[in-house]
């Protein structure tokens, strides 16, 4: 039996994880947070605006576009960094199994249970808002995954406190990007450095609306996202498992 | 108790399987530039074949040097290597034995699921893991526990289901480390039986332990450890290798119990001290010396019932290289 094989054989093992340990928390949560902001609109408002043009449009957008951002945290939250604070690394990393290939497949398994997770939920909203796109919610939901999650993975190898400091990390940006935006001097060229999610925005409004966004902007979403999701796997393959 | 001897899953490899520690250090630093040497200048080679028991006072560096050997933590100094491949690189490959001192199992998981998962993980074939795991769960003794969650299993079972799990797989190498912490006398001279059972030519044991009784029982060599550095390899065995690398044990005070023939006593060992109840406190410098001792003695017509170290001869040699370090 091949090591790949039988680490594939594992995802199983880790979707099941997913979804007991986080699935059915950004179930609920996404579920209780949507109802509880579009069932009043919707019984006020009612559907009688079509489509993009419904006041619940608006609402919709900023709550699913919320949700997958704190789905993402919540799946990435410990995604390496928990097996480490617990010790679980030391009998899962005897067996013959590469750490890199193993967290990388989980990144990827979790990304699946999130799609999964959006997908049960925007299925709910597509039922009262028909306007709403299920298949561009997804492209945008993978498209925060692997921006927002590279860093997170990123963090969660390099530090404890992953779920703290990528919060921190994601919130700085918009700060400091608010303070210093465009301009010419040293600490507005710095700030291009932080992660791009002031862009997170349009691409939200864009994408999940008609499923199309400037390509510059998910090159860049991307782009850092996947960057720094290869920095985790280098800095898992060339430093210590333990702390 | 079921037999040791898992069919299938040998590695083909007829390399004889070597463990070779060379100048390994470790260093922690903090983040304000604080710096704790945990292992310093760390020679040793484990041969293939052998038990190998690791002792040392706590904060030794015994689970430092257990986690450099799997990979886990990256030598400051110097190189692990086994089978001449870095260490890591050959656990990725081939996997190792290892129970932890601190047995970290997820709680929520089920014993026998957690079984089959690092079963999975192991490599083991989907058709032969059932097998696999019931044959480690009846080795062990955990059939009534196999459907409860981690969480609830008392500290013994806990630590069964960690040998358990380094048992799933017919591995070259076992890494023990305080194996029979949490044990019950039961058990640990069940665990002492299975090790022995393990023991084969084409396999290699590490076991590190407080327990000196343990390390003289089970194992060929001690490597006794203080402050991160390697203080003396003991033999545990009274084989005279020749090789000079290894200190030969030889206990000095020995308590003689005799049955009979006491007004014999002084005229063979005339420092000889009176315990009280026929018990006799005697110091000899080598062990040609105590049995030369003994056959004049029995050769006068007493009637020797026992001869016991004072000390075992691992614990005198860990006393004296301990005492020493410091």
């Amino acid at each position: 039996m091949s090591r790949a094989s039988s680490l594939a054989r594992y995802s199983f093992w880790q979707l099941r994880d997913f979804a007991i340990e986080r699935g059915v928390a950004i179930l609920i949560i996404g579920f209780l947070w949507g109802y509880a902001l579009i069932e009043p609109i919707r019984r006020a408002v009612g559907t009688s605006l079509p489509g993009t043009a419904s006041p619940l449009w608006l609402v919709a957008m900023q709550i699913s576009s919320a949700i997958v951002s704190l789905s993402v945290l919540i799946a990435l939250n410990g995604i390496v960094s928990a097996d480490r604070k617990a010790g679980y690394y030391r009998f899962l990393f005897s067996k013959p199994v590469n750490p890199v290939l193993f967290y990388a497949q989980l990144f990827f398994v979790y990304m699946v249970g999130v799609l999964a997770a959006m997908l049960v939920l925007s299925s709910l909203l597509h039922r009262i808002l028909p306007a709403f796109s299920i298949p561009h919610f997804l492209l945008y939901t993978a498209l925060v995954y692997i921006a927002m999650g590279g860093i997170g993975f990123f963090l969660s190898v390099a530090t404890r406190y992953d779920w703290l400091t990528l919060a921190a990390v994601w919130l700085g940006a918009r700060v400091l990007r608010g303070i210093y935006g465009p301009g010419n001097d040293w600490r507005s060229k710095l700030v291009q450095l932080l992660p791009p999610v002031h862009r997170l925005d349009d691409v939200a409004n864009s994408l999940i609306g008609t499923g199309s966004a400037h390509m510059a902007d998910v090159m860049w979403l991307l782009g850092y996202g996947a960057l720094f999701f290869a920095l985790g796997l280098a800095a898992l393959r060339w430093g210590s498992l333990a702390d | 108790m079921a037999k040791l001897s898992p069919p299938g899953d040998t590695d083909d490899s007829t390399a004889a399987l070597v463990i070779e520690f060379r100048n390994v250090g470790k260093t922690y630093r903090s983040l304000l530039g604080n710096s704790v040497k945990a292992v310093e200048e760390f020679s040793l080679v484990v041969a293939e074949g052998e038990i190998l028991g690791i002792a040392g006072p706590n904060g030794a560096g015994k689970t430092t040097l257990i986690a450099m050997m799997l990979g886990y933590l990256r030598p400051t100094t110097g190189t692990v290597e086994i089978n001449r491949v870095s260490a890591r690189h050959y656990v990725e490959r081939h996997g190792i034995g290892y129970l932890s001192e601190l047995i970290a199992i997820n709680p929520k998981w089920r014993a026998e699921t957690a079984l089959v998962r690092f079963a999975t993980l192991a490599g083991i074939a989907q058709s032969e893991i059932p097998r696999r795991v019931g044959y480690v769960v009846d080795l062990l003794g955990l059939a009534e526990h196999r459907d409860k969650k981690v969480k609830a299993l008392s500290k013994g079972n806990l630590q069964r289901l960690g040998l358990a799990q380094a048992l799933l797989r017919d591995e070259q190498i076992l890494v023990l480390d305080e194996p029979t912490h949490g044990l019950d006398p039961v058990w640990t001279q069940h665990f002492r039986d299975i090790v022995g059972e393990l023991r084969r030519p084409d396999r290699t044991i590490l076991i590190a332990s407080h327990n000196l009784d343990e390390l003289q029982r089970l194992a060929d060599r001690v490597a006794i450890i203080d402050r991160g550095r390697l203080q003396r390899v003991v033999s545990t065995t009274y084989e005279n290798t020749g090789d000079g690398s290894t200190t030969q044990p030889v206990a000095t005070r020995f308590r003689i119990t005799l049955a009979s023939g006491h007004e014999l006593i002084r005229a063979v060992f005339p420092q000889a001290e009176d315990a009280g109840r026929g018990e006799y406190d005697v110091t000899v410098h080598s062990l040609p010396e105590l049995n030369a001792a003994l056959a004049d003695l029995i050769g006068k017509g007493a009637l020797v019932a026992s001869v016991i170290p004072e000390r075992s001869v691992l614990e005198q040699q860990f006393r004296e290289a301990v005492g020493e370090s410091q």
